[in-house]
């Protein structure tokens, strides 16, 4: 679970800490023991945090403004030439533009179905039994949803046997392998995955919402579409965009779903961005062009996290 | 009848029919773990299998096909000790983040929240090149470490938030009488936390159980490789490999962390809430 961006308030800090200081040696001896301890009980955590992420991080920035050849190290400084590399890249090109697709589907798709579902199932009567039903496939590990639907799209698969069967079998297509639907299938088994889980975290958020405001509303004959849209959604709107940022930034770095259907990379129609950088770094060797494009992926997720922060301040400041 | 009661009937209708959609591929799944080879390619892919009397063969032959058994060890490795010693560890950082007083207390959080900020892919040329190094590349102590690692900012927000709001005369009266951080530690904060404990351990247990992308780079060798890097290793060669017996590994995979959550529902639903309250 990555990609949580919403930062609460820290807990007050006790009044000791604000007051003029003064101390007694003992009150001093105190505040050091205690500063010695944090450092202790949060030891573990910076230890593993700093040495396998931060680290990582700082690295695979250097790494991504050097020499990009096999076996030669990275001790060559070239500058912005791993970036310039990926603008002239046709690979590079085709992985952007479907991860461009992949962004917009991951914000819409999943977001509006699952609002959607949250809302229809609310209080129906059969809700537990129909959330589960489709909660159900986020359960599945990606990379066996992957192989499923594989198999779901095969010439003479799923989708293909249900058109022979209701007459429309010219529409029949090689989904996986043909470039103008192989993102779009894909993608479909993705929404498929993750609705669920939106459906899920919007119900939590509709059933944390005030009833009062509601109930004012209904006494005074608003509709149900009234009530959604000028009191539920607003009301709503915090928990949409938390959800929509872990949403866009799940969809865009979506390694092993794409990398199990598409199966035969770096064939461009079904690339993105993620499998790019796995495929130049660890089949190809381009290890700093590798590194540059995950800067990039890292950029991107950046820019959608700060939107999302600053979002969130408008809604919340028109709530109030 | 009511306006408002046809459009719920509408409504009921509309959802029944998605859901329906939603379990084709579950449907799908299911009867073809049931198809012999033969079965399945002479029939149609939804057709109903004639028997159950092919599950068995296709099990043993993906099972054994997928080297699953040792897959499933190590990811049972992964997930239990990963996610423990993550979920450890960020309470043991969460109690000094919001039960000690010290300078800078944000900063050090924000240190170990940066974890969460950027996409997988920024770690994984770095750990490569570091584990091929130090010789940690193909052991299972590498692997183990990385996820231990990317779950711990995640966990250590939610409990730092949750150990905030735990009455502070607890732990003061336990610190008149002079006991130290960590008995407060162990005798008051973690048995007031087992509810968000039991649920961040299991969402960090299934998210190490379904990765594929660090075991595919941090990992070549049978010994050492997941469940998941296991099935997608079979899936993707191409001799040998019939869509009834890719489905049933599939399924075989999958069946752990669908049995745990049929169990632990409760506990899921709750670690669920807590990601997006936090």
């Amino acid at each position: 679970m990555s990609g949580i961006p919403a930062l609460p308030a820290l807990p007050p800090r006790g009044a000791a800490a604000r007051r003029p200081v003064r101390l007694t040696a003992e009150e001093r001896a105190v505040r050091r023991r205690d500063y010695f301890s944090a450092i202790l009980f949060m030891a573990p955590a910076l230890l593993l945090v700093s040495i396998f992420l931060l680290a990582p991080v700082v690295y695979n920035i250097l790494i991504s403004f050097t020499g990009w050849s096999h076996f030669k190290g990275f001790n060559r400084f070239v500058g912005l030439a791993n970036y310039r590399h990926a603008i002239n890249n046709p690979d590079f090109s085709a992985a952007a533009s479907n991860t461009v697709v992949w962004v917009i589907a991951s914000l819409v798709l999943p977001v509006l179905i699952g609002l959607g579902l949250a809302v229809l199932l609310r209080g129906l009567k059969g809700e537990e039994f129909l959330k589960t039903i489709f909660f159900l496939p986020r359960l599945v590990a990606p990379t066996a949803i992957g192989a499923i639907w594989y198999y779901v799209y095969a010439d003479n698969g799923v989708v293909n046997t249900i058109l022979k069967q209701v007459g429309a079998g010219r529409f029949a297509e090689s989904w996986l392998y043909q470039a103008s639907t192989a993102t779009p299938a894909m993608i479909i088994a993705y929404v498929w995955q993750t609705t669920g889980l939106v459906m899920v975290l919007l119900l939590l958020g509709l059933a944390a919402l005030p009833r009062d405001p509601i109930e004012a509303a209904t006494v005074e004959g608003a509709s149900r579409w009234q009530i959604f849209r000028h009191i539920v959604l607003p009301m709503l709107m915090p928990t949409v965009l938390v959800v929509t940022t872990i949403s866009i930034i799940a969809g865009f770095t979506t390694f092993d779903l794409v990398w199990v259907m598409g199966r035969d990379y770096p064939n461009p129609s079904s690339l993105t961005l993620a499998i790019h950088q796995y495929w130049e770094s660890f089949r190809s060797g381009h290890w700093a062009y590798g590194a540059a494009i995950a800067v990039l992926l890292g950029g991107i997720a950046l820019i959608v996290t700060l939107l999302q922060v600053i979002l969130q301040q408008r809604v919340e400041s028109r709530i109030r | 009848m009511s306006v408002a009661g046809s459009s719920r009937r509408f409504a009921l209708a509309g959802a029944a029919t998605l859901a329906v959609l939603w379990l084709v591929p579950f449907y799908y799944a299911v009867s073809t773990i049931c198809k012999s080879t033969a079965q399945y390619l002479s029939g149609t892919p939804l057709s109903l299998p004639p028997s159950l009397s092919s599950l068995p063969g296709n099990i043993e032959a993906a099972w054994a096909q997928t080297q699953m058994g040792q897959g499933m060890l190590n990811s049972l490795g992964y997930g239990v000790l990963g996610a423990g010693g993550a979920v450890l560890a960020a309470a043991s950082a969460a109690y000094a983040l919001a039960r000690i007083v010290f300078p800078a207390r944000t900063t050090w959080f924000m240190v170990i929240f940066a974890g969460t900020v950027f996409p997988f892919q920024i770690y994984l040329i770095p750990l490569f090149q570091g584990y091929a190094r130090f010789g940690l590349l193909n052991t299972r102590l590498g692997l183990l470490m990385a996820y231990m690692a990317i779950c711990v900012p995640f966990p250590t927000l939610v409990l730092r938030n949750h150990m905030g709001q735990i009455p502070r005369d607890l732990d003061e009266a336990a610190r008149m009488d002079g006991c130290s951080h960590f008995r407060i530690f162990r005798s008051i904060i973690l048995p007031n936390s087992t509810g968000p404990l039991i649920a961040l351990f299991l969402l960090q247990f299934t998210w190490i159980w379904n990765d594929l992308i660090f075991s595919m780079v941090l990992t070549t060798e049978t010994a050492q490789r997941s469940v998941m890097n296991a099935l997608m290793v079979f899936q993707g060669n191409y001799a040998g490999t019939t869509p009834n017996l890719v489905i049933t590994a599939s399924v075989l995979a999958s069946l752990p962390t669908v049995a745990v959550f049929l169990l632990l529902r409760r506990y899921f639903m709750q670690g669920l809430s807590l990601s997006v309250h936090a």
